[in-house]
């Protein structure tokens, strides 16, 4: 795993705006940072993952990866540097599982370095030679999160990789993205459920394609807070709690 | 799955039966030459079969071996490039494009006065068509969009031709040269007409190392512009040879369809949809395919290449739409 030098940002956000989506949006992350960007619905969340991953044009605002702005660097260098999760598992050819998280090697040759341990990691051996487009939703969701681990990118985007996840390997994903972040990499996931959040260094709230807040998710989460964006009461009660045994 | 042997003989499987099918339409005719007599004719030391041979079945089979390779690789190119595997180059209209291209140069006497004309034509009446369908399908499209996109694009590129055909004065010389392009056929292909598809060779050895990064766009250009491809150079290079080598089939035998449909499809079936494998596989199918038609047309008593690939691809989209849906 690659390590950014210190005291330089892992991903640098200036003033981008997306029309009709984002609006002026600063967001800096250090490395070995977890951090979960939570909003309601449309507020941008997929929007600025893709803006981080260079996927859409930053506008007039400027987008840099360890330190280096990103205009600057190489296709294949951008796929080795950050790897990104679609939050839309959709797959039109029948692949298999193993392939898929080959491709991505596809920056750095294909030399098929670590897709084995991706495969285990993300509980995808037995199905390593099933099409990818006969498995199911939660399914192909592990099967992108394997690629973009498989990428060893130290910058990793994840558009809701929990949602489509049955509980248990739900968290499992959640303890891959803590062992990552504690190897040096850094991580931004967007999330629905606000309970994990409490898991994460730092939160980022999007609220109408502006960045409400950023911070640990305990100043963050305020009961003002989550009842001006996402328009609930938080309550604190005795209730299930599920953690890996 | 399927077994690693099937996967690793495909493609000596496919080159062998290309020499097969070459050495059957070589023989195969009016007058039936054997093996023997066949590289006698070659090499010049049999009169006869040589007139046969070199003046009027190599060049033929030589475009049929050349049009079979272009469709077949520009289908498995749009069905990547649209992550669909229902694209190929007749049914979103590329060919008749390409048809309608040669057809107006035919109509207004354009195409006397140079051999290069008609498929200048052809290119670009296929490029228009093309752009017509990815404006109108956007990438990734559902297949009910593709589909109609080229039902609407055949349908006004036929009133073209149509139009062509009904209010240009042409004389019944051209006429005959417009219902060729209509129907598709290789009677009387000449050296002039292989010169013009082996154009085709270039745009399949720039196509050869395309194929890994077709893997990942046919999983989603933004998936596979974060997996580190200029996604915008591969699709403009993708969509530009499969349109150039539609174009140039078309230029030589007319509309000839389901090809580029049929071949990639079985191919995949047969070997997975790993685009390294495929793109050889779909350049050497394609070429037997038409090969094949080409004889079983003949066989039949002079069926039209378009009439029998047609027949044979026609039914199997059918059974492929029904087992999609």
């Amino acid at each position: 795993m690659v390590t950014a030098s210190p005291g330089v940002n892992a991903l640098e956000i200036a003033n981008v705006s997306v029309p009709g989506r984002l609006h002026a949006i600063d967001l800096r992350l250090r490395p070995g940072s977890l951090v979960g960007l939570i909003g309601p619905n449309g507020s941008g969340k997929s929007t600025l993952l893709q803006v981080a991953a260079g996927l859409l044009p930053a506008g007039k605002g400027s987008l840099s990866w360890q330190g280096r702005d990103f205009r600057g660097i190489g296709f294949a260098e951008r796929g080795r540097m950050t790897a990104w999760v679609p939050q839309e598992a959709r797959f039109d050819f029948g692949f298999t599982v193993r392939s898929v998280i080959g491709q991505g090697r596809y920056a750095h040759g294909d030399d098929g370095h670590g897709v084995e341990e991706a495969l285990g990691r993300l509980d995808l051996r037995s199905l390593a030679l099933r099409p990818v487009n006969q498995l199911s939703g939660g399914e192909r969701h592990r099967v992108l999160i394997a690629r973009a681990l498989a990428t060893e990118a130290p910058l990793q985007l994840w558009d809701e990789p929990l949602a489509a996840l049955d509980v248990r390997h739900a968290l499992e994903v959640l303890v891959l993205a803590d062992e990552l972040k504690r190897a040096g990499s850094t991580l931004l996931l967007s999330l629905h459920d606000l309970r994990l959040a409490h898991c994460l260094d730092s939160v980022a709230v999007l609220h109408q394609g502006r960045l409400r807040s950023f911070g640990p998710p305990a100043d963050v989460l305020t009961p003002d807070l989550l009842r001006e964006v996402f328009g609930v009461r938080a309550r604190t009660a005795p209730g299930l709690f599920l953690e890996l045994s | 799955m399927r077994p690693p042997w099937v996967v690793r003989s495909a493609l000596p499987a496919a080159l062998g039966l290309l020499v097969v099918a070459t050495i059957i339409a070589l023989g195969a005719g009016e007058m039936r030459l054997g093996p023997s007599r066949i590289i006698a004719g070659l090499l010049g030391r049999d009169d006869l079969a040589a007139t046969i041979l070199w003046k009027i079945r190599l060049p033929r089979v030589a475009v049929a071996v050349l049009v079979g390779a272009a469709l077949g690789a520009s289908g498995l190119v749009m069905q990547a490039y649209f992550r669909n595997s229902l694209a190929s180059p007749g049914l979103l209209g590329v060919s008749s494009g390409g048809a309608a291209g040669a057809v107006v140069a035919i109509g207004a006497g354009w195409a006397s006065s140079s051999i290069l004309v008609i498929p200048a034509a052809a290119i670009m009446g296929a490029f228009i068509a093309t752009g017509a369908v990815v404006v109108l399908a956007r990438r990734g499209a559902s297949t009910e969009r593709l589909l109609l996109a080229g039902v609407a694009l055949n349908a006004m590129l036929g009133g073209v031709t149509s139009y062509v055909l009904s209010n240009f004065t042409i004389s019944y010389e051209r006429n005959a040269q417009i219902m060729f392009w209509l129907l598709g056929g290789l009677e009387d292909r000449s050296w002039e007409h292989v010169a013009i598809a082996s154009a085709v060779i270039p745009c399949a050895a720039l196509l050869w190392p395309l194929g890994r990064p077709m893997d990942l766009l046919s999983l989603g250009a933004p998936e596979a512009q974060s997996l580190g491809i200029d996604v915008r150079r591969l699709r403009l290079s993708l969509i530009v040879l499969s349109t150039v080598m539609t174009a140039l089939a078309t230029a030589v035998a007319g509309t000839v369809g389901f090809v580029g449909l049929v071949i990639p499809h079985v191919l995949r079936l047969l070997v997975g949809p790993e685009h390294k494998r495929l793109v050889p596989l779909s350049l050497v199918g394609g070429a037997v395919f038409v090969l094949l038609c080409d004889l079983l047309g003949r066989a039949a008593g002079g069926l039209r290449l378009g009439v029998v690939t047609a027949l044979v691809g026609g039914p199997y989209f059918l059974w492929l739409l029904r087992r999609q849906a």
